[in-house]
């Protein structure tokens, strides 16, 4: 009897969600196709994609968030780009004709970009046609970043690191004035001079923020820009609803390349089961129309794909996993009936989960009391021996997550798979025997004080921890949870170093390990980006080293290195990176990827004809 | 078909004539199988409660012992939780927080609003009254729960934001029916009487009137307290409530991601448990109300 209860109310919760969907699908449905009277010839390939949250502009010098980044880089272009299929991931060329120029002291970049590009139509321009793409349009776009009146959030990409560039800012930021670093040699080549070699320069001109923009749009625009992009990517905006979604069609000036499949990493084992071998020989973009949803939802977003077919493509809810997968270790296996509607991928997180100790807490961290501070060492380790990195894999990320140790992430090439996995390994034993050695007893251990936004994910995470803490003698009072109620007043407390704990995940802005190990710089210490603090002479020494080294084995064996100095002295108890399920429906050919490629990949997206099937 | 009289109960309420209004009220109460059947759910839940307090039950509340969404079971009743929590032990111990938080916040919401609504009352028409009318008319002028939330998210550090936040608004009814009452008593004779023989206009608020609304207090306060309850569920829910330990309302958040993947015990204890108390808080009150109303104790 419950039972059948039970069942009836599943019915009752997905019907419920199934009509809401349809009734916003229903109006999303009549909106596209009163768009796009009028723009399209004939039966349109229309791919319907969707994000979970949508993005706050769509100005270039504003495209922090991934859902931004998504549109930018198919309304605009980028000098590079990463391709579509290889992993590791692999920086190509996009706008630019060929990988850069670099002088022997690595402080001189030239890049020539390709002839003949032009932006798509837009009143903007004068007579309404998209003019060529020149050299000065990149300076222009970088420019606008140090314009404080624009309030970039991408500019750290390249403040203090281009010459003459802070100087520009400093003197009012007056575009008719020259920036020594940045110089356009003719109209198709760009010269950017380095204070200091920068290794990661080209991987800033794979994303959102470099996208190249014409001034036009801007003068025309003027703040509407955010909401108006005009740029030579390969799908031009037709209507861009802020919270609910974009609709684009194809760019038709936008320059034919045919795809080059073995280019782009193409590998018949992995990738033929997705149809990828239909659109070798086409040039992109390969469907007519681009929308994308923005829905942040899970439940709605999970409705919308599986019930409604109101979207092509979606992410798989955490909650739904167990429901649709047979298998999840040692390889993912959708269930039968998942398998016969629906192609799957899933994305290593290009990025990580970790949880830091603040060393600048006495309590825990770093003590001017010599016994004290090895004392501490000893109790950060066995805290981090009671850590139960498999349970928490299970329980929160669906037990998909990749767990290893230190701070080098899977996703970049500099990650070592032969580094003993033992600080990721629960040993309550082990942990117990650090506090005796450590002379720590249930009286006198310091209530240890985990930081986190007041939401329940963070909260469980906070039991969890606790609950972990106990079996090695913590009292169950010495273990609190300091909650925050925005996640903006949480990361203030951090920058402010007041959190003993702190639980983060970090995103990579490029796949290089460099973008992590700063995250334990000394010098970047709060409110830096180094949230634990950390401070370690030599680990700083080697940072400072290979900043400035092109990749290189040396340079791997030196970043091993400063990962083995975190994992020895117990900074942080890390780590994992999320593994996430993908989804889309059979007659969308794929290979979707939400990480580096990101939306890159969408230029890359088809629909099979009814004759394909 | 005749109407037979009920004589028995007419015959009663006359022996107790010439009995207090509080001895007429007690008799009246017991009479009411609803209010009886309430209060004996209250007393349940009290006794629960104080039990979790006393460290007797609802201790292995936070013990991850279990498995991930484990069954009903001999050891775990209601089944776990996504962290192997036993929910039924969670659920016992949100029952202590439920009441702690409906106590403090009855008790001292009420106490505020019984000595603002007294002052205001008896210096009615006058600059006092007119300062505490407008307090509470700008207090009242906020929707409840956006001004809840507000003061929570302002002290959002502080382990007791929430009860302050319920305080700051529950008070304002209790008072202004104080209020009320205190003007009409103030006319009375036994108020003139005291005035007569110079008795400190402190000793008549606080000696002979207060104790006369003590009805009303009363009443009140079992609205305020299940009122607490049901906004800390709402405040935890959001993520502004209890700070430590669990709550019916922080079950019920945690809930909402299971109840997706089609789990829901954690809803189901949280919700039913809640259901229960807050029905039978009513059922109490309104049986309270009906025993201590003047007219219908007299009649």
């Amino acid at each position: 009897m419950v039972n059948v209860l039970l069942q009836n109310l599943k019915w009752l919760n997905v019907l419920l969600l199934a009509v809401s969907a349809s009734l916003v699908g229903c109006n999303a449905a009549i909106d596209i196709d009163k768009a796009l009277e009028g723009h399209l010839k004939g039966p349109a390939k229309i791919y319907r994609h969707s994000l979970a949250g949508a993005p706050s502009s769509l100005d270039p010098v504003n495209a922090a968030t991934v859902y931004a980044n998504n549109i930018v880089v198919n309304i605009y272009d980028t000098l590079y780009r990463y391709k579509y299929l290889a992993r590791p991931y692999e920086i190509v060329p996009n706008l630019a004709v060929a990988m850069p120029e670099v002088s022997d002291d690595g402080l001189i970049y030239t890049i020539k970009i390709k002839k003949g590009v032009f932006y798509a139509d837009d009143p903007a321009f004068p007579s309404g046609k998209g003019r060529e793409v020149i050299a000065e349009d990149l300076i222009y776009s970088i420019k606008r970043h140090f314009d404080v009146t624009n309030r970039s959030q991408g500019s750290w990409l390249w403040d203090g690191k281009i010459v003459g560039i802070k100087e520009w800012k400093d003197v009012g930021s007056h575009y008719s004035q020259t920036i020594e670093g940045l110089k356009a040699l003719d109209s198709h080549t760009i010269q950017i001079t380095l204070l200091a070699p920068y290794p990661q320069l080209i991987h800033t001109f794979a994303q959102g923020f470099s996208a190249i923009v014409p001034h036009e749009a801007i003068d025309h625009y003027g703040r509407e820009f955010s909401v108006h992009p005009v740029g030579s990517g390969p799908f031009k905006m037709l209507r861009y609803e802020s919270s609910n979604y974009a609709l684009m069609i194809r760019n038709i000036k936008y320059r034919q390349e045919p795809i080059d499949l073995e280019f782009e990493g193409y590998d018949p084992k992995l990738h033929k089961q997705y149809g990828i071998d239909k659109i070798s020989g086409k040039s992109p973009p390969l469907v007519d129309a681009l929308k994308i949803d923005f829905i942040k939802e899970t439940a709605s977003r999970w409705a919308s794909f599986n019930k409604a077919n109101e979207i092509n493509f979606t992410g798989v809810p955490v909650e739904q996993v167990d429901q649709i997968l047979s298998q999840k270790r040692p390889k993912i296996i959708l269930t039968p009936e998942m398998d016969e509607k629906y192609h799957m991928s899933h994305n290593i997180e290009a990025g990580f989960v970790h949880t830091d100790f603040n060393m600048r807490d006495p309590l825990i961290g770093y003590n001017d009391d010599p016994v004290r501070d090895k004392r501490n060492k000893l109790l950060r380790c066995a805290i981090r021996s009671a850590f139960n990195w498999q349970e928490r894999n299970d329980v929160f990320y669906s037990g998909i997550g990749i767990i290893y140790p230190g701070i080098i992430p899977p996703v970049v090439p500099e990650f070592d798979p032969q580094l003993s996995n033992s600080s990721t390994l629960r040993n309550v034993d082990e942990a117990k025997r650090l506090m005796l050695e450590g002379g720590w007893t249930s009286d006198n251990v310091p209530t240890l004080v985990y930081g986190g936004v007041a939401s329940v994910g963070t909260r469980q995470m906070y039991e969890q921890f606790r609950g972990w803490m106990k079996d090695i003698g913590f009292p169950e009072e010495k273990v609190s949870f300091d909650s925050y109620a925005s996640f903006g007043d949480f990361n203030k407390s951090v920058k402010e170093a007041k959190i003993m704990i702190i639980g983060m995940g970090w995103g990579l802005d490029y796949p290089d390990a460099q973008n992590t190990l700063q995250l334990f710089y000394g010098p970047y210490g709060s409110p830096g980006s180094n949230n634990s603090n950390y401070n370690n002479l030599e680990y700083n020494r080697l940072y400072e080293q290979t900043s400035v080294m092109q990749p290189s084995s040396e340079r791997t064996t030196l970043y091993r290195e400063m990962n083995n100095m975190v994992i020895d002295e117990c900074v942080s108890m890390t780590g994992i990176s999320r593994d996430r399920i993908l989804l889309w429906h059979k007659n969308v050919v794929s290979y979707a990827d939400i990480q580096i490629v990101g939306g890159f990949h969408l230029k890359f997206v088809d629909m099979l004809d009814e004759e394909d099937k | 078909m005749s109407t037979v009289l009920d004589t028995s109960t007419v015959e009663r309420v006359e022996d107790k004539v010439g009995e207090s209004m509080w001895s007429k009220a007690a008799y009246k109460f017991r009479r009411d199988r609803t209010g009886m059947m309430g209060l004996s759910v209250v007393a349940f839940y009290m006794l629960i409660a104080l039990g979790v307090a006393l460290g007797l039950w609802g201790t292995e509340w936070s013990d991850n012992n279990g498995q991930k969404w484990e069954g009903i079971s001999s050891q775990y009743w209601f089944g776990t939780n996504i962290l192997g929590q036993d929910i039924f032990e969670r659920a016992i111990f949100s029952t202590k927080t439920a009441f702690e938080v409906g106590l403090v916040v009855a008790v001292i919401s009420t106490l505020i609003g019984a000595i603002l609504g007294a002052l205001s009352g008896f210096f009615s028409n006058t600059w006092i009254d007119e300062i505490i009318l407008w307090v509470m008319g700008v207090l009242d002028s906020i929707p409840f729960y956006l001004f809840v939330a507000a003061i929570a998210f302002a002290l959002s550090g502080f382990s007791y934001s929430m009860h302050v936040a319920m305080i700051a608004t529950f008070w304002t009814t209790t008072s202004r029916l104080v209020r009320g009452e205190v003007i009409k008593l103030k006319n009375f004779e036994f108020v003139e009487a005291a005035r007569a023989v110079g008795v400190p206009q402190h000793i008549i608020i606080f000696r002979h009137i207060l104790p006369n609304t003590f009805h009303i207090l009363l009443v009140q306060s079992t609205i305020v307290f299940v009122g607490a309850i049901k906004s800390e569920v709402i405040l935890s829910f959001l993520g502004l409530g209890v700070k430590d330990g669990v709550s019916w309302g922080l079950m019920i958040a945690e809930s909402t991601l299971e109840v997706q993947a089609g789990e829901f015990a954690n809803f189901y204890a949280a919700s039913a448990l809640l259901f229960i108390l807050v029905m039978a808080f009513n059922m109490f009150s309104d049986a309270l109300q009906d025993a201590l109303d003047p007219k219908k104790v007299s009649a």
